[in-house]
């Protein structure tokens, strides 16, 4: 892998980031293609022999571009109660590999996510953590994320609501 | 102490007297809410007398399948034994009380503790003791150390309760006039529901009284909580739109809402459900329950005291889905709720059906549902104004009651609505509430007798 692909990617996936933490949601669903298939299986706790503790068949997060642009115009009404007043996020995203030129124009990457938000007067902080496995692809010279599978390394999640993007 | 005693005797100065009298007149004393020692006496009283939800059959299919749940705080291991039956015992081993099985689920035919070995059947037999005749002798008699079963386990069409009190009424019973409701969507198409996946599970800051009030008796927070869906264009747009429809309220504390779409418009029979499942429910449901289930949009309530039920039928990308979630309202803490959320759809439905419907699942009440955010949001702002002095101070010097009044002495109930309990002809009155509180009060009495407003 060249340092300028990975200099790409990087930067592709910090200013991701930025844009969520600064509440900049309609750019940011244009980093998305417009097939982007974005999910969130749920994590479970399983013995070694019984195999993954990744379920598929059920999801925090289940969406499509169109089920993306609904939720961030909900976010643009003026009712999102989780929303408004907005809670302060932080995404951390650290780790970042490129794991698989799967094609010419196709990535696999690898990030590690920290998301901390900070709500309301609320002295502790919420948080979310795990894996984001991304399928990136070249569309008109620019990389975008056609895929996201985002594995939570929390069981039971520890916030209130999943009223962010991952 | 000694003068707590001495009030308790007075009559007309235990908090008995206090919250009897306030409840009646349609309040609720704001310290109930998150108060600790209430808490304490909530799982003694409350948890420790009715039925909890443990799961669903669809979870358990083979003999071996086990599943691990929580009654408050009990581990509960709950398994598919060699003859197709479900038991469920206390996941903690009865040498020395480790947490045998930690996974949330999986196929055993022998669960072997972690700690010195001792391995139990699926019926909770234990069945080896490593080194066991050499140390222990034949002393041991292994038929007394089995693993300790939940004192009662029944279930209702597919539901799985358990009771930690020996002596509950049987759980058809305690259900009641709910069974009618349940079975409109429990038994409607042939085969039953099943659950999908396993449950979502996360963490809020709130008591559990509020959680199940939510489900159990107030559509009347639907237009302003929910106002985003609105605005989008998901929900109805009618002010009054989650009032049409009757409240019901039920023995022992459970409710049910029939929401109906508002005069004048109408909504998909059978909740949008395909035309070619409509056979089935004509030839499952009696002629009462057909009507009422053919015109209902949503059909939500709480089955007292943590498990509400909500089957709605709900919009995402210009589709009308029907499904049924089942919550859990494990409560932590005074200010602390898991909540167990299980995703059901009929088993018979037409595969892309069940797809959609659960897609719609996701997007609406999900954790990260667009209605579900809210919830949590607006719960949690409750417990955080009722922890406070003011809002904790028993003898209400700061006029800390909540008001449940709504429709009190001005809406009577509807003589002709054909299902059992008492029903009202709108959605927006408090009765479901107050029957809430109405059989919370009779299982925690004794106790509030005990305790002077002064403590």
């Amino acid at each position: 892998m060249d340092a300028e692909l990975y200099y790409e990617v990087t930067n592709l996936l910090h200013y991701e980031a930025f844009l969520l933490d600064n509440r900049r949601y309609e750019e940011w669903l244009d980093l998305l293609t417009d097939d982007i298939v974005y999910r969130m299986p749920v994590r479970v706790t399983r013995e070694v022999r019984d195999g993954s503790d990744v379920v598929d068949d059920m999801a925090y997060f289940e969406e499509s571009k169109v089920s993306l642009t609904t939720r961030v115009k909900r976010l643009r009404t003026t009712s999102a109660w989780a929303e408004d007043p907005p809670p302060r996020t932080r995404h951390l995203i650290t780790n970042i590999m490129i794991e698989e030129r799967m094609k010419d124009d196709e990535l696999k990457v690898r990030s590690n996510f920290l998301v901390l938000r900070s709500r309301s007067h609320d002295i502790e902080s919420e948080q979310l953590y795990g894996e984001r496995i991304d399928v990136l692809r070249q569309v008109d010279g620019r990389w975008k994320i056609a895929e996201r599978r985002i594995i939570p390394d929390q069981a039971i999640l520890s916030a209130k609501n999943i009223s962010m993007f991952l | 102490m000694h003068t707590g005693s001495q009030q308790a005797s007075v009559v007309g100065n235990s908090l008995y007297d206090q919250v009897k009298e306030k409840l009646e007149q349609g309040l609720f004393p704001q310290w109930i809410q998150t108060d600790p020692q209430i808490f304490d006496l909530e799982i003694k009283n409350i948890f420790g007398r009715t039925w909890q939800f443990l799961g669903h059959e669809s979870e358990l299919k083979k003999p071996g399948d086990f599943v691990t749940r929580w009654m408050v705080n009990d581990p509960v291991l709950m398994v598919k034994n060699e003859q197709g039956e479900i038991k469920a015992f206390l996941n903690s081993c009865t040498h020395r009380g480790t947490h045998l099985c930690t996974a949330d689920f999986g196929n055993r035919k022998t669960f072997t503790c972690p700690f010195h070995g001792w391995s139990f059947n699926l019926d909770g037999e234990l069945i080896g003791i490593v080194a066991g005749n050499k140390i222990y002798g034949e002393a041991m008699d292994k038929s007394e150390w089995g693993l300790r079963p939940i004192p009662r386990v029944e279930s209702y069409r597919g539901l799985i309760f358990g009771s930690l009190d020996p002596n509950v009424m049987p759980l058809e019973e305690y259900l009641g006039g709910l069974k009618w409701y349940w079975d409109i969507f429990l038994t409607r198409s042939d085969g039953g529901m099943e659950v999908r996946g396993v449950p979502h599970r996360w963490v809020v800051n709130t008591n559990w009284k509020m959680t199940l009030e939510n489900f159990g008796g107030d559509p009347y927070h639907v237009p302003t909580s929910h106002k985003s869906t609105v605005e989008l264009g998901i929900s109805p747009s009618h002010p009054l739109y989650s009032s049409f429809g009757h409240q019901v309220v039920l023995e022992h504390g459970h409710c049910v809402n029939v929401n109906v779409a508002a005069p004048g418009s109408s909504s998909p029979p059978y909740q949008g459900l395909p035309e070619e499942m409509w056979p089935m429910f004509e030839r499952n449901l009696t002629k009462e329950q057909l009507e009422i289930f053919k015109k209902c949009t949503v059909i939500v309530g709480s089955c007292f005291p943590s498990l509400s039920f909500h089957c709605p039928i709900h919009g995402s990308e210009g589709h009308l889905h029907n499904y049924l979630t089942l919550r859990v309202w494990r409560p932590l803490g005074p200010t602390k709720v898991e909540i167990w959320s299980w995703f059901l759809i009929d088993k018979s439905a037409p595969e892309e059906y069940k797809e959609a419907a659960y897609k719609g699942y996701i997007s609406s009440f999900g954790p990260s549902g667009t209605l579900e955010q809210d919830d949590t949001e607006i719960w949690v702002r409750v417990a955080d104004a009722s922890k406070a002095s003011m809002a904790r101070d028993k003898q209400l010097n700061y006029n800390n009651l909540l008001n449940y009044m709504m429709g009190m002495g001005k809406i009577e109930p509807d003589e002709t609505f054909p299902g059992p309990g008492t029903a009202y002809p709108t959605c927006y009155v408090d009765y479901a509430f107050r029957g809430i509180h109405k059989y919370w009060f009779e299982l925690m009495a004794e106790d509030l007798k005990k305790i002077p407003v002064q403590a």
